[in-house]
């Protein structure tokens, strides 16, 4: 199945903390008040690694994997935070909403060059205070807590989908995709790629998907690789963590076996 | 209504330039009137595939710098008069094109020809995004190995990125008996992971070197091939409505089956 050439490992055999990978922040969408929020990453969370290229195609794939959940021309605020954009960029996006039936009204920036541009493209411009010691993130106490992340999408390979909160996917995760979630990782699909849930180091996290044929997966600081010999059957299946690291079980024993017995 | 077509698969030596050369042949001699965009800047290949090498004097980059008009560098065939080639370009000058460059280039050949079929560098660098840049709908070649598999893969994740929304895959150099002894993907494995529409199953054959050293697409041959015939299906269903769509799936069945069946025959 995997094109792995390493030795097998039993199942769910606990390696060494990996290195967390620098995680490259993301464009959100969320749904506020029946306006749609498109918030930018901030020039701090990414400056140089981030460019306007990988936003342009991470929003493209945001709008294609949930168009089913907005109204035709809903309108959008963008929330632009400290990011400098200009003119081209303001009509890029627009564009790119655009396509997807949405329509960009409110831009809102503590950066007076990009208020200047939304204004000079007619949006209508929220100028926002920079209180950067008073805008400390609180921590969330459960990561899963968060907003999850609701995609109707085949993750392909060289695709990567970082999230804070929750994952839920309706498609597949092809082999070279990657999905990480600071919570739980639900792929209602075929997961071919890798997983990584409770990527801030919640053990408590679970994988969950239709078929497990992962390239690797990962809970908190564990790794796991599948079986070198693909089983016969599948069934939906759920990674967990336990002491000797990172554990499968099929979905309908899990839930008869943990999840009742805790309760 | 002119169709603009892109020809890609990310990993190189698949058979994309063949598969361009041939289906714009076929295309040609079904009675559209086709051009070939040889989007390859730096290494240009599809005008010795078609053998019209020492015919080529402008190419991509004297138009775009006004040296020259589009129609003095188009190559036209004389084998088939529907079919031109704009050949790519081989010196340094290539570098400066950009995806804007290739989008008027390409808008004012669709207004010219039926089919504007574009054959795209491999990789997914500058040359990707000149080739994509004016594309409407994409063929996705792959041979039935992962890592073909995978780059179609990551190239299909950013044809949808781009808008691109009608992709069909082309499963090259497919060897039955291989897959029979399953020491080879079969077109299911493929589709399972691509998950796009098949649009074709052209079978491994050495005719296919044999024509590309002579400069002469094989779909010209007296004698048919499978390959050819593969690719004469293709430009039908390229050709074809929506309907031919629907009915694909069974057809290739037994058209794998005929090309088993040819095999055993063979050996028998």
């Amino acid at each position: 199945m995997n094109s792995d050439s390493a030795p097998p490992l039993p199942q769910g055999k606990v390696e060494e903390n990996p290195p967390l990978e620098n995680r490259p922040p993301q464009v959100e969408l969320k749904t506020e008040q029946g306006n749609l929020l498109l918030i930018l990453p901030t020039e701090a969370e990414a400056s140089a690694q981030i460019n306007w290229q990988i936003i342009c195609e991470q929003l493209k794939n945001r709008l294609q994997g949930n168009d089913r959940f907005w109204q035709s021309q809903m309108s959008v605020h963008l929330v632009a935070q400290d990011r400098l954009l200009d003119g081209r960029q303001l009509k890029a996006i627009a564009d790119t909403l655009a396509n997807a039936q949405l329509q960009l009204q409110r831009v809102c920036t503590s950066r007076r060059q990009t208020a200047v541009a939304a204004a000079t493209a007619g949006y209508s411009v929220e100028q926002q205070i920079v209180l950067s010691s008073l805008i400390v993130p609180e921590a969330t106490p459960d990561s899963r807590l968060k907003e999850p992340l609701y995609l109707e999408t085949t993750v392909r390979s060289g695709a990567e989908i970082h999230h804070p909160g929750t994952v839920v996917i309706l498609g597949d995760v092809n082999p070279g995709g990657i999905v990480v979630a600071g919570g739980d990782i639900l792929v209602w699909g075929r997961l071919r790629g890798v997983a990584h849930a409770g990527s801030e180091g919640n053990l408590e996290c679970r994988i969950m998907t239709l078929q497990m044929q992962p390239t690797q997966l990962r809970i908190a600081d564990y790794v796991a690789r599948a079986p070198e010999k693909p089983p016969s059957q599948f069934y939906p299946e759920l990674a967990y963590v336990t002491t000797e690291g990172i554990r499968i079980a099929r979905a309908t024993d899990f839930s008869k076996t943990h999840l009742l017995s805790n309760s | 209504m002119s169709r603009i077509i892109v020809v890609t698969s990310g990993k190189g030596g698949v058979g994309k330039t063949t598969v361009t050369a041939n289906l714009g042949m076929v295309l040609a001699r079904l009675g559209s009137s086709v051009v070939l965009v040889d989007a390859d800047f730096g290494l240009r290949n599809l005008d010795l595939l078609l053998g019209l090498e020492n015919r080529v004097v402008y190419t991509a980059i004297e138009v775009i710098s006004g040296e020259c008009r589009l129609e003095q560098a188009l190559v036209k065939d004389k084998r088939q008069p529907g079919l031109a080639l704009l050949p790519a370009t081989q010196n340094r000058r290539a570098e400066t094109i950009n995806p804007n460059h290739m989008k008027q280039l390409i808008t004012a050949l669709a207004q010219m020809y039926e089919y504007v079929i574009i054959d795209c560098p491999a990789g997914i660098e500058m040359g990707f995004k000149n080739a994509i840049a004016a594309a409407q709908e994409a063929l996705i070649v792959t041979t039935p190995e992962i890592s073909a598999v995978r780059d179609a893969d990551r190239v299909i994740g950013l044809l949808e990125a781009n808008s691109i929304k009608k992709v069909n895959l082309i499963v090259n150099r497919l060897r039955p008996a291989m897959v029979q002894a399953n020491d080879m993907m079969s077109v299911e494995d493929v589709q399972e992971i691509l998950a796009i529409p098949l649009i074709g199953i052209i079978p491994d054959d050495e005719r296919v070197i044999v024509s590309t050293n002579r400069g002469e697409p094989l779909v010209l041959s007296e004698t048919s091939s499978l390959p050819a015939m593969a690719i004469a299906n293709i430009a039908r269903r390229l050709k074809g409505e929506q309907v031919d769509f629907i009915n694909l799936a069974p057809g290739n069945d037994s058209f794998l089956s005929r090309i088993r069946k040819l095999l055993w025959s063979k050996i028998g």
